[in-house]
């Protein structure tokens, strides 16, 4: 049985009524094919509107931070691993949550879609049994759902959620995949080209920092590109600054990102931000042998230290 | 291009490396002279925001050295440090804003004046063969 | 009689031609997976078959960062220590293009940047010195609601020469002097005499094609206060992120920071787009903060869109339905749906 909006509700509306809980976060249907929004339930009636399906993407594990009072969670897998790094950064208590863990075959890409339609605009999209269909004002196509995974979901190692009071849906099967291909071709590149390459990368950039928003690991009160004392970069979209910008937010949620892919999905121009943030991902994995939220027992990597951590900046 | 000096920023930890640079003033150990020095309590205190804004202020080179780990002031401060210059030094090099040769970490004890004046030495050189920085330089913001 | 001209399609590129001998010329230049408004280097890089842009034109009038004033303390600089204003290119241009729904709001935008007492210098230049010609479309988005906020696919407002894609050719109808001017520089148009019936099937059929999104007329009348305490501004804020990406996409959005930057011996003045849905917008000096919640904020942005731009000038929304707020936005919260939120505010009818 695989997670679906039936069951979402059914789970909602009952923990609404045993008061379990004061409100229960999920998604509600979009109002425009392949977007859902994310939405807040507090009564069993409001539970009726809650939906799951290959487009709820955004981390909802971004709207805990803060958060009084009890609240249910719609959590798939890295959304579970984003819950973890908030508890072990005191973000929210355990006992504020009631984890609806959700088994996740995977996001659809509307961007992906909108390549293979060359500019077609889908009208009305529906998701079965791993096809997708879209049709538009004169024109209809199907898809393998497989084909059309936002880019993070394709080389998800951790589909299943780590942290979970209910699991709705049977577990997935992991898979074990290189995460880092695109990675590895970025490193081949010599220096000159990398710059080129990256500079090439953030030039749409208009600064609007949904990357930063929708990302669960950044909640910082005062952000970096506000603190003014010393200010530490412009924010005008001054090429050296918008560099400035990816990088240290990347680097900031080193070690605490769990490639939710929500930066990139949110950015309205369509930015790859996540060749940032995967290669310090990388870097912890092999440096530190870390996977961010997947345990409550280690801290979060530049929260702690070994006495043998490798040293491959010195010399 | 021939007078290029580099112009190198130097984090230097209190208790330890800005120590070793004293020790090789007061030898009269020779080095050459393009390192500026800002002294921090300990190579913790380093955050990757400092090193940014030295390269955005258009210096050639960067230079952060601390305690050897074990050996902290602060006990543990250069062990975090570790981490932080392991991922800063390969993600600037990997995002290309740092060419190769451009950022170097060293432990240094206050004792070791004489590997100070050497390390010096070294950066130096290894910043001269970068050549003078041009790119990642935060001037006039490049607007309309 | 409207002033209506014709030209086949075959000569259109030595009409840009004609005008890029005349004037900067911005058309839609096709980006990674969208197009973009930007200065033509030839007449084959506009490509005039594209829905809409997915930043709008208003950069071309209120850049998203500008130098207003700059000074140097260079000793060898004759007027160093003087503040002097940024050095600008108003030289005329033509906006090629540009669709209805943007350029009237840029007729909505006169009203914060263009008034009685208070002109923005810059703004005002630009906005003499370009010849907007407009693109009617033919094929509005699903996300288009242009017809509800008293725009439409073929609408006249804020243009200066309206094209209409009349299949093998263009027309198009002049709808001001400097239309009329800019036309005449380009040759290659002849009057047309003919009945223009089809043109008129052509806006009926795009017209109709657009759903209506809800009734801004009724929004105006309802009372400011009812709206402003209404519960459902709750349910609304909740999925919003608070990142820029709405008002960064919006022609009718304006707001500005004002950014200092000193760099050796020069400063300067800078002036970016600023967005209402940033926590430090409304950051008091005294550290108190009038919209610090969310909700606030999520509120103000709908509020001054339809329904305070709505009283304080009495000329409709803030808004001309171009859909892409509704596209960018990261979490779907979508202006039509809060907009019929905001019409049945008060009503007790069930849901």
């Amino acid at each position: 049985m695989q997670p679906c909006s039936e069951s979402i509700r059914e789970a909602a509306k009952r923990l609404l009524l045993e008061k379990r809980v004061d409100a229960v976060i999920g998604f509600r249907k979009g109002t425009v094919p392949f977007m859902n929004e994310p939405f807040l339930a507090r009564t069993p009636e409001q539970a009726g509107q809650l939906v799951w399906d290959g487009n709820c993407a955004i981390n909802l594990a971004n709207y805990l931070p803060k958060r009084t009072g009890s609240v249910a969670i719609a959590a798939k897998g890295c959304d579970s691993r984003s819950i973890v790094i908030h508890l072990l950064e005191n973000q929210i208590r355990r006992e504020q949550l009631y984890v609806l863990g959700i088994p996740c075959q995977g996001m659809t890409d509307k961007r992906r879609i909108a390549d293979r339609l060359n500019g077609r605009q889908v009208l009305q999209a529906e998701e079965t049994g791993g096809k997708v269909r879209v049709s538009g004002r004169d024109f209809e196509q199907s898809f393998e759902r497989a084909d059309l995974l936002q880019e993070n979901c394709a080389i998800c190692t951790h589909k299943n959620p780590v942290l979970y009071d209910e699991l709705l849906g049977q577990p997935v099967e992991e898979q074990q995949i290189d995460r880092y291909v695109e990675i590895g071709k970025i490193e081949s590149m010599p220096p000159e080209q990398r710059r080129l390459y990256f500079d090439e990368l953030v030039q749409p950039c208009i600064r609007c920092y949904a990357c930063r928003n929708a990302c669960p690991a950044c909640y910082c009160p005062t952000c970096f590109v506000d603190e003014s004392k010393p200010q530490w970069l412009g924010k005008t979209t001054d090429p050296t600054d918008t560099r400035t910008f990816h990088f240290l937010r990347a680097f900031h949620v080193a070690g605490r990102c769990t490639d939710c892919g929500s930066c990139e999905r949110a950015c309205p121009v369509g930015i790859k931000v996540r060749l940032f943030t995967m290669k310090l991902e990388k870097q912890v994995k092999e440096l530190y042998g870390y996977e961010a939220g997947v345990t409550q027992d280690e801290r979060p990597p530049l929260d702690a230290f070994r006495p043998d951590d490798p040293e491959p900046f010195l010399g | 291009m021939s007078d290029w000096e580099p112009k190198i920023i130097a984090f230097l930890c209190n208790w330890c490396s800005y120590g070793a640079a004293d020790l090789a003033g007061v030898s009269r150990l020779q080095y050459p002279p393009n390192i500026r020095i800002i002294r921090v309590p300990c190579s913790g205190r380093i955050n990757p925001k400092f090193i940014l804004a030295a390269f955005r202020h258009g210096v050639d080179g960067v230079w952060v050295s601390g305690c050897h780990p074990g050996d902290c002031h602060y006990i543990e401060g250069n062990l975090y440090a570790r981490r932080k210059f392991a991922l800063l030094k390969s993600q600037l090099e990997y995002t290309g804003i740092v060419e190769p040769g451009r950022l170097h970490f060293s432990w240094i004890s206050s004792a070791e004046g004489t590997i100070f004046a050497e390390m010096a030495r070294r950066v130096v050189g290894s910043v001269v063969a970068a050549g003078p920085a041009q790119h990642f330089i935060k001037k006039q913001a490049e607007v309309a | 009689m409207p002033d209506i001209y014709y030209t086949a399609k075959e000569n259109f590129a030595g009409v840009i031609e004609r005008l890029m001998g005349r004037y900067r010329v911005y058309a839609p230049v096709k980006e990674d997976r969208c197009h973009g408004f930007a200065p033509l280097r030839s007449a084959a890089e506009a490509d005039l078959g594209f829905s809409n842009t997915r930043l709008s034109p208003k950069g071309l009038f209120h850049p998203q960062a500008e130098r207003m004033f700059e000074y140097s303390l260079a000793k060898d600089d004759p007027q160093a220590g003087i503040v002097k204003e940024a050095q600008k290119d108003f030289s005329p241009r033509v906006v090629l293009g540009v669709r209805p729904c943007d350029a009237k709001a840029f007729d909505l935008d006169d009203a914060n940047f263009n008034t009685e007492t208070i002109k923005d210098p810059w703004w005002v230049r630009r906005r003499e010195t370009t010849t907007m010609i407009g693109l009617a479309c033919d094929s509005p988005c699903s996300t288009c609601f242009c017809t509800s906020m008293g725009s439409g696919p073929y609408d006249t407002a804020g243009l200066d020469v309206l094209l209409v894609d009349a299949g093998e050719g263009y027309a198009a109808e002049v709808l001001s002097e400097k239309g009329k001017n800019t036309l005449e520089v380009t040759s290659g148009w002849s009057p047309v005499t003919s009945a223009i019936l089809p043109l008129t099937h052509k806006k009926k059929a795009a017209e109709q094609s657009i759903g209506i999104a809800f009734d801004p007329a009724a929004i105006a009348k309802k009372p400011m206060l009812e709206l402003y305490n209404s519960p459902t501004w709750e349910e609304v804020q909740f999925a919003c992120i608070n990142c820029g990406a709405c008002t960064f996409v919006c022609p009718t959005c304006w707001c500005f920071d004002i950014q200092d930057e000193v760099c050796g011996d020069k400063g300067e003045r800078l002036r970016l787009w600023d967005s209402c849905m940033f926590p430090l917008f409304t950051l008091h000096g005294s550290g108190h903060n009038p919209r610090s919640q969310k909700t606030q904020r999520v509120r103000q942005r709908f509020m001054h869109k339809l329904k305070y731009y709505q009283d304080k000038y009495n000329s409709g929304p803030a808004c001309v339905g171009c859909g892409r707020c509704v596209q960018a936005c990261p979490v779907n919260i979508d202006i039509r749906q809060v907009g019929r939120q905001m019409v049945s505010q008060g009503c007790s009818c069930p849901a």
